[in-house]
């Protein structure tokens, strides 16, 4: 039993337990196919369903990363026949899908194990039905009571849902080894109190290892790049401090307006849509702390602390240090577009903010003094993600008589589109004379990597099948993200009316968003 | 593909395949191909072709090519100029054919793989062995436009002949024209010298080895012990062997059963192994079929469970032996009265392996179907893997009452995925390296007897 013992130990980290002790394992952590499993949609004839979740998971399909065993589930309020729903899905697919012409094959053999199930999500008799229905499949298909519950409806249905699948049953994992999962959209609640309310609901069903809350930026290849640029390399984290950083400015810039999706952003604006959730972990992966493992919760304590780290806002420090916008008529790839109070299902007089720029402190010793600035707007010139590291100037400006200012280094990584890193800095003009101008070292993605990045879906549905949980975000660290947006929008509601409109479309935003970096001497990165 | 690598066409195929190299438009004399049509994403293009007889003059010729300022597609509407992105290379891949047709072929493999492992590749032929001294360089840069609003990416790819003496000094070839720093991935197609002074000084340079053992000629088993021992030589290489990586989706099947906390005890008590391939060769005579893939199953169980070879493996007649009669499927003859066995020590005992072939349709060589068996405290697991179409079957029984039954896809991966794989994949491998080296003990490779250690 020794030699076994040892090669069991000779192993390198595995990622979840059960794999742990499985000497075969080693090696195949790229091949793994999840357990057999059903995935029940809620939310199935809806919007997210079937632009992002059914493409995501026919690719999944199509590259033989789901089990044979596998079984689609989709619950709705309207009827529909089985045949009558993969067809509706199959004309999605060939709208959404990122690989196309969709294979007809592939499909029809993905096709026929989606099943349409109907039902009211606060009916309790659809719940035993669906139960028995669940309980029929694993007999079936051999899908061993292994369950996925994906929640893409309205986040007002998600507390029904989830109590009523408490009281069907439905969340009981087995003793033979049948797993249930619940995974659970963005907005997670729309302020600190209902994200509490909505955690503690899903509590009483589900335990905090079973609920996996989706951020689809965390799904992005980019984002997830930034852990193995911060951690896979030796070189930048002696510099990734208050010493040597400046600032830090994280963007997030589209140039799509709200689309349909009015009564949607009338509830929400920019501050619930992306600030609590995208810019935060943004933030949280840039200013973390190495994680001793690369497992869901030491990575995850790291991403808490460091959002618990964020100065909570006094009502004065929120109207000097945040910075709100709506967006009026203007010019957009050269094409004219309304002003968001013109849009359908928004209010003519609405307040609603749909640009935010914020200079957030994080006080501990790695960033004291760093100010992290955050800008997200909608109608903007150009859809653009980018993180700009700000590093400090020289001590001594040896070359101060060059024609063109030597500017401090820079560097900026890219998330979308274009995805890479950039590394500014000065370089001699070739001539008799000390002329220093900048210049850029560029890494593009695409060109040292043209393999296709998986969509974030892709990567979040086959991690949740797989019982990753490192790129969900936690209870723990949804609730700081709202203690931190909270007295924003505390202090607005405190404040007049503001003078909406304040930018145009397809300008970066109002001019108070330019005047919080220029009153420190600093200015947004052109983009 | 010949006329496409030997100079440019006029006009544009009105349908081309995938991957296809397009050299589309007119070249001048000094190499560049103007375009008459704007580049399509995704669709490599040839746009520099030259000639070259001496590495010195290759060498020149390489910096033309990126030190040509209008280098651009002139095209679009608008006539917008587009630059060329400067080379992009993350390696240096070198491929050894032995024969032209080999060579077109690899060419034709590598083309489809432009776009997503830009590498500088060399392809390297010896032709004439006997004849004078002599060398011939194509030189070409592919691109590639990954999205219709981004830069063009380029690699290049230089197909040498060398004549004569020439041909022999590979290394003195390939040296020179290797990117600096970069990673050299060396694609040997078919039989390889191993152990003869050009290639090992070859080896020498060289950090990841990629070969196909089930195309080796015989049973491939002395080929195989030599493959294991490039890992003693060459202390930095890593070794990809095709036969290896086409049966990732075995073992993920066989480690499923494991996964099963119950199963789990069960590894550390495996009596025998028994893994039947197809034959085309009715007579079943030892050493015919390439046996490397069967082999290979047992070779990654022992090495991963540490086991340690007690007898190697040598021919047998299974009908006098315990392995059973194989369970057939329809179409199936019964099993040739030929296979190889050996014994195998794992710390709680002794464990059987039979290599057994089966008269089938399938390519010869083919692994069908695995069968471990294990005993502990009374209890008996069985697991049966088998092959079907495009899917590998798992069943396990404990105690004759089945307790698990998977499916899992397995399609057959093109040389294109393969090498594309074996180039994505990083560098170390211990499982391989350690399943080689277990293949080749278990070959009798410096085996003595009750001496052999896990790696």
């Amino acid at each position: 039993m020794r030699d076994l013992r040892l090669a069991t130990e000779s192993r390198r980290k595995a990622t979840t337990a059960r794999t742990l002790e499985n000497p075969l394992r080693e090696g195949l952590r790229l091949e793994r196919v999840p357990d057999p499993a059903v995935f029940v949609l809620f939310g199935a004839t809806g919007d997210l369903a079937h632009r992002k979740v059914v493409p995501a998971l026919f690719q999944l399909w199509r590259t033989h990363l789901l089990p044979h065993e596998f079984t689609i589930v989709a619950v709705g309020r309207r009827p529909y026949t089985d045949q009558a729903f993969r067809d509706e899905l199959k004309g999605s697919l060939d709208k959404y899908s990122r690989v196309l012409p969709v294979d007809r094959e592939t499909w029809d053999d993905l096709a026929s194990r989606i099943v349409y199930h109907q039902g009211d999500f606060n009916d309790p008799a659809a719940y035993a039905s669906l139960a028995t229905r669940l309980d029929a499949l694993d007999q079936e298909r051999g899908t061993r009571g292994n369950r996925l519950y994906y929640l893409a409806t309205q986040p007002s249905a998600f507390p029904e849902i989830i109590g009523q699948l408490g009281r069907a049953g439905l969340d009981h994992e087995r003793h033979d080894g049948g797993w249930r999962r619940v995974v659970i959209e963005k907005p997670f609640g729309r302020d600190l109190d209902s994200a509490i309310r909505l955690n503690r609901e899903v509590g009483k069903v589900f335990r905090e290892r079973q609920v996996y809350r989706i951020d689809h930026y965390l799904g992005k290849e980019t984002v997830r790049n930034l852990l193995v640029f911060r951690f896979g390399n030796g070189i930048f984290e002696p510099i990734w401090n208050r010493r040597h950083i400046d600032h830090v400015q994280i963007t997030v810039a589209e140039s799509i307006g709200i689309e349909a999706r009015g009564a949607f952003y009338e509830e929400t604006g920019a501050s619930r849509d992306f600030l609590q959730n995208h810019l935060l972990q943004l933030l949280s992966l840039v200013a973390m702390e190495p994680p001793a493992t690369f497992d869901a919760d030491a990575l995850r304590d790291e991403k808490v602390k460091v959002i618990r780290a964020v100065a909570e806002m006094t009502p004065e420090q929120a109207r000097r240090d945040v910075v709100r916008g709506q967006y009026g008529p203007g010019w957009v790839s050269a094409k004219p577009v309304p002003a968001y109070r013109a849009e359908p299902n928004v209010d003519p007089a609405s307040e609603t903010e749909t640009f935010i720029a914020a200079r957030l402190m994080i006080d501990d010793w790695r960033w004291s003094g760093v100010p992290f600035y955050l800008r997200m707007g909608k109608r903007l010139p150009k859809r653009a993600t980018e993180i700009a590291i700000q590093f400090k100037e020289v001590p001594h400006q040896l070359f101060r008589d060059s024609a063109s200012d030597p500017e401090p280094n820079l560097l900026a990584m890219r998330i979308q589109p274009d995805e890479g890193i950039m590394l500014r800095f000065g370089a001699k003009v070739p001539g008799l004379g000390i002329d220093v101008r900048n210049v850029t070292m560029d890494f593009t993605y695409g060109s040292a990597f043209q393999i296709d990045s998986p969509d974030a879906y892709e990567t979040l549905i086959l991690d949740a099948m797989l019982g990753d949980a490192s790129l969900f975000t936690r209870a723990d660290e949804v609730e700081q993200a709202w203690s931190i947006v909270d007295p924003i929008i505390a202090a607005w509601a405190e404040e007049p009316a503001p003078d909406f409109p304040n930018y145009e479309a397809g300008t970066w935003g109002p001019e108070a968003a330019d005047d919080l970096l220029a009153r420190e001497g600093r200015r947004w990165r052109r983009i | 593909m010949a006329q496409d690598l030997n100079g440019a066409r006029d006009g544009i195929a009105s349908d081309p395949a995938p991957g296809t190299i397009l050299a589309v438009g007119t070249r001048r004399p000094g190499g560049r191909i103007e375009l008459t049509e704007p580049p399509r994403p995704g669709e490599p293009t040839m746009r520099w072709l030259s000639h070259a007889h001496t590495i010195d003059d290759i060498e020149k010729e390489l910096s033309k090519i990126w030190a040509q300022p209008n280098l651009m597609v002139e095209t679009g509407p608008e006539r917008i100029g587009r630059h060329v992105a400067a080379r992009t290379s993350v390696m240096n891949l070198v491929v050894v054919a032995r024969e032209p047709e080999t060579g077109e072929r690899s060419a034709e493999t590598i083309s489809r793989l432009t776009g997503r492992h830009p590498s500088r590749t060399l392809i390297v032929l010896s032709a004439d062995p006997d004849g004078p001294p002599w060398l011939d360089a194509r030189i070409q840069a592919h691109c590639v436009l990954p999205r219709a609003d981004a830069p063009e990416t380029c690699t290049e790819l230089i197909f040498l002949t060398a004549g004569g003496e020439t041909g022999r000094h590979l290394s003195a070839l390939v040296t020179p024209l290797l990117v600096h720093d970069l990673p050299v991935t060396i694609w040997w197609p078919g039989e390889v010298p191993f152990g003869s002074e050009p290639t090992e000084e070859l080896f020498d340079a060289t950090d990841r080895l990629v070969v196909d053992g089930s195309a080796w000629s015989g049973d491939g088993l002395a080929k195989l012990r030599l493959l294991a021992g490039e890992y003693d030589r060459h202390e930095r290489i890593s070794i990809r062997d095709f036969a290896l990586v086409r049966q990732s989706r075995w073992r993920e099947a066989i480690a499923t059963v494991f996964d099963l906390p119950e199963f789990l005890p069960f590894l550390g008590s495996i009596r025998r192994v028994a893994v039947t391939y197809g034959t085309r060769d009715d007579t079943g005579a030892p050493g015919t079929t390439n046996v490397v893939k069967p082999l290979y199953h047992v070779a990654w169980l022992a090495s991963r469970l540490g086991m340690r070879v007690v007898s190697p493996l040598a021919p047998v007649d299974v009908k006098g032996k315990a392995a059973g009669p194989a369970r057939l499927r329809p179409g199936e003859k019964a099993p040739l009265h030929r296979g190889l066995a050996a014994k195998l020590r794992a710390p709680s005992g002794e464990v059987s392996v039979v290599i057994r072939p089966v008269a089938s349709p399938m390519p010869a060589g083919t692994t069908l179907r695995l069968e471990i068996l294990a005993e502990r405290r009374g209890s008996e697991l069985r697991a049966d893997v088998t092959a079907e179409a495009e899917n590998v079957h798992v069943h396990a029984w404990l105690d004759g009452v089945e307790a698990l039954d998977r499916t899992f896809k397995a399609p057959r991966r093109s040389d294109v995925d393969l090498l594309g794989e074996a180039l994505e994949g990083g560098g170390r491998d211990p499982v391989a390296r350690e399943t080689i080296r277990m293949a080749a003990r278990l070959t009798g490779a410096g085996a003595i007897p009750g001496q052999g250690r896990p790696d």
